[in-house]
C-alpha cells in the first residue's frame, strides 16, 4: 500500500459530487462501448501538463514516483477527468535499451516545463539488429527507469483506481513494434530504411515485435493483473505510405491481438498526419474500440469539420472516434477557440460514432490551465441523454 | 542524348530515388558541358518540386520523400563546389535555419533543406538545439534574408518569443524575416510571438520565403 495513495483515498473516497448519471469510468467505457452515455467523455492525454499543474517541475519528479502519482491524482480530484493517464516519459519506456553509465546523455532535461530530450540509441540498422539480437533491453533492466519509476507509478495509480472502487480509470499506455522501431533509430532513419533495406528492416521490425510481445507479458502480470482495464497503444507508422503500411505494418497487428486479449478496453493513439488509409488499418484490428487521431494527412485540405466527419464515418459501427481540440489550439489558442472545436467535433461525430473529448497527443505543459478548463467544459456541455 | 533528355534523366533520378546512380548522372552531365546551374536548377532542383507535387498529391510519402532529398544532396555535392565561379545560380537569398532551444529532431529539417535549395535559396544550417544567441551569431556571420526556426514539437515551438526577442534586442530583427517551420508550427500563434510566419510543409514554406522576399 503506497502512502501517498492512501492520502488521495482518504480525502476522496465518498466525498466527490456526482457528474451525470453515470461514474467516469462508466462513460468512458460506454464511449467504447458505443453504447450512449449520459456526456461525451473528457479524457485528454495530460502528461506534462498535469505535472506543471500541481506545482511541481519536470526535474522534480523525474526522481521521485510520489510526487508524479500526486500530481496525476491532484489533476484529476480538481478537475474531474474521465480518466487518468499514467504519466510517461520516454526514459520510462526506453531506458533499460541502454548501459546505466551513459544513460545521462541519452536523456536531458532542458527545462522545468519542457520535454525530456532524447537522443537515439542506435545510428545504423545493423547496431539497432544487434542491440536486440544481443538482449540489450534484458542487460541492462536492472536500476533502469522502467523498474524504478514506471512500474512503481502505474502500481500506484492502479491501486487508487481501485480503492476508489473503479470511478474513475486508469489508462496504461504501451508503446507497439513500430513506434520502438522508429524511436529508437529516430524516426527519419527508420523511414529511410524502409526503402533503401527493405529486408533488413523487416527484421529489425521482427525483432521489435518479440520484445513487445514479451513486454505485454509484464503489462499481463503487473496491469491487467492489478485492475488495469484501459489501455493506449501507442503506434508508430503515422507518416507511413500505403505500400509501407501494407509491408511493415503486420507486426502491431500481432502486437494489438495479444494486447487486446489482456486488456479489454484498447485504444489506438495515432498522433501528427493521419493517412486516412492507416486509420482503416486501426479501425480493422479486432478488440480496439477507439482511434486518439490527428490531423489530416498532407495534401488533404480539409476543414477541421470535415475531417471530424471524414473519420466519424470512418470508424462508424466499429470504434469510438477520440480528438479534439488539437494540441497546437489547447496551447496556442484561446478558450473560446478551444469550445467551438470541441463542439465542432462532437456535432460532426456523434451522427455516426461515439466520441471521446481527447486531443490527438498529449496536451503541453505551456498550455493555459484556462484552455484545459475550456475543453472539459464544453464536453459537459454536451448532454447526451 | 540531347541536353534536354539529360536534364530528365537528373530529374528522374531524384523522382526515382536512384541513390546509386545520381552522381554518375551528375558527373556525365557534367562532362557532357552542361552549366553547373542548368544541371542543378533544371535536372536536380526539377526533380524535387516533381517529388513535392507527388507529396502532396499522395503518391509519395515521407519514406520516399526523405530518400529523394538524400538523392538530391547527393547530386548537389558533386555541382556545389562548381556553382560559386558560375555567376548564374540564380539565388533568391540566404536562410540560417536550425533547430530552437530543446529541440534535437531533425527530420523536418532533412526535407526543407533540399527543398529550399531547389527552390533557389542557399541553405546554411546551423544545428540543432540551438541557443537564442546561435541566431544572433548567425545572423551576424551570414547575413541572411531569411531566418528559420526548426520545432518538432508544441512545446519548443514556444521557445519561438524568447528567439524572436534575442535577435530584436541584438538590432537585428528589422533585417531578417523569420519563419517557423514544424509539424506543431501555427502561423497565426508564430506571429503573436513575433515571427512573420509559419508552415508545416517545406513546399508551403517555399511559398511563402517567396512572398515575404517579395518574389512571387
Amino acid at each position: 500500500m503506497s502512502q501517498i495513495v492512501d492520502e488521495w483515498v482518504g480525502r476522496l473516497k465518498g466525498k466527490l459530487p456526482p457528474i451525470g448519471e453515470m461514474t467516469h469510468w462508466e462513460r468512458l467505457a460506454g464511449a467504447m462501448d458505443l453504447k450512449q452515455t449520459d456526456y461525451v467523455p473528457v479524457a485528454p492525454e495530460l502528461d506534462y501538463w498535469q505535472i506543471t499543474y500541481a506545482g511541481y517541475s519536470h526535474r522534480e519528479i523525474y526522481h521521485d514516483v510520489d510526487k508524479t502519482t500526486d500530481a496525476c491524482i491532484k489533476t484529476w480530484a480538481d478537475l474531474r477527468l474521465d480518466a487518468i493517464w499514467m504519466y510517461v516519459d520516454i526514459s520510462h519506456q526506453i531506458e533499460n535499451f541502454i548501459p546505466a553509465e551513459r544513460r545521462a546523455e541519452h536523456f536531458i532535461h532542458r527545462g522545468e516545463k519542457d520535454y525530456l530530450m532524447f537522443k537515439p540509441i542506435a545510428r545504423t540498422l545493423d547496431e539497432a539488429i544487434e542491440m536486440y539480437e544481443t538482449r540489450a533491453f534484458e542487460k541492462h533492466l536492472d536500476g533502469s527507469r522502467p523498474v524504478t519509476h514506471y512500474t512503481p507509478h502505474m502500481l500506484q495509480l492502479l491501486e487508487f483506481q481501485e480503492r476508489m472502487d473503479r470511478q474513475v480509470p486508469i489508462i496504461v499506455g504501451i508503446a507497439t513494434p513500430t513506434n520502438y522501431a522508429e524511436t529508437i533509430v529516430e524516426v527519419q532513419n527508420f523511414q529511410r530504411w524502409m526503402v533503401t533495406e527493405p529486408e533488413k528492416t523487416q527484421h529489425y521490425l521482427n525483432l521489435c515485435l518479440q520484445e513487445r510481445l514479451e513486454a505485454l507479458e509484464f503489462y499481463r502480470q503487473f496491469a491487467a493483473g492489478n485492475g488495469g482495464t484501459f489501455c493506449c497503444l501507442f503506434g508508430g507508422a503515422r507518416t507511413w505510405g500505403p505500400k509501407h503500411l501494407a509491408r511493415f505494418a503486420g507486426v502491431d497487428r500481432v502486437f494489438a491481438e495479444k494486447a487486446t486479449q489482456i486488456f479489454p478496453y484498447v485504444f489506438w493513439h495515432h498522433c501528427g498526419r493521419n493517412l486516412p488509409r492507416a486509420l482503416e488499418l486501426i479501425r480493422d484490428l479486432p478488440g480496439v474500440k477507439g482511434i486518439q487521431y490527428d490531423m489530416p494527412y498532407y495534401g488533404q485540405d480539409l476543414s477541421w469539420p470535415q475531417w471530424f466527419e471524414q473519420v466519424a464515418r470512418l470508424l462508424g459501427g466499429k470504434q469510438c472516434a477520440m480528438n479534439s481540440p488539437t494540441t497546437q489550439l489547447a496551447c496556442h489558442g484561446r478558450p473560446a477557440e478551444v469550445r467551438r472545436m470541441v463542439r465542432e467535433f462532437i456535432d460532426a461525430t456523434i451522427p455516426h460514432t461515439t466520441a471521446c473529448v481527447m486531443p490527438g497527443c498529449e496536451v503541453d505543459s505551456f498550455s493555459p490551465l484556462e484552455n484545459v478548463k475550456a475543453m472539459i467544459e464544453a464536453g459537459r456541455a454536451c448532454r447526451l441523454t | 542524348m540531347s541536353e534536354s533528355d539529360i536534364l530528365r534523366q537528373l530529374s528522374a533520378a531524384v523522382e526515382e530515388l536512384d541513390l546509386s546512380g545520381v552522381v554518375p548522372r551528375v558527373q556525365a552531365a557534367l562532362d557532357g558541358g552542361l552549366a553547373p546551374a542548368k544541371v542543378l536548377t533544371q535536372g536536380l532542383s526539377a526533380g524535387m518540386r516533381e517529388v513535392g507535387k507527388k507529396f502532396n498529391s499522395g503518391e509519395m510519402f515521407m519514406p520516399e520523400v526523405l530518400v529523394a532529398c538524400d538523392v538530391y544532396f547527393a547530386g548537389l555535392a558533386v555541382v556545389r563546389p562548381l556553382l560559386r565561379a558560375d555567376k548564374d545560380d540564380h539565388v533568391l537569398g540566404t536562410v540560417i535555419m536550425g533547430n530552437i532551444h530543446g529541440d534535437v529532431h531533425t527530420v523536418g529539417k532533412q526535407v526543407a533543406m533540399p527543398v529550399f535549395e531547389a527552390s533557389g535559396l542557399r541553405v546554411i544550417d546551423l544545428g540543432e538545439d540551438l541557443t537564442d544567441e546561435a541566431f544572433v551569431e548567425g545572423i551576424r556571420k551570414h547575413h541572411p534574408q531569411i531566418v528559420g526556426l526548426g520545432t518538432y514539437m508544441t512545446s519548443t515551438f514556444m521557445h519561438t518569443k524568447a528567439t524572436v526577442e534575442a535577435i530584436t534586442k541584438a538590432g537585428l530583427r528589422e533585417r531578417v524575416k523569420i519563419i517557423c517551420g514544424g509539424p506543431a508550427v501555427d502561423a497565426e500563434a508564430a506571429r503573436r510571438m513575433g515571427a512573420d510566419d509559419a508552415s508545416d510543409d517545406a513546399w508551403k514554406g517555399v511559398e511563402k520565403i517567396r512572398r515575404l522576399l517579395g518574389v512571387e
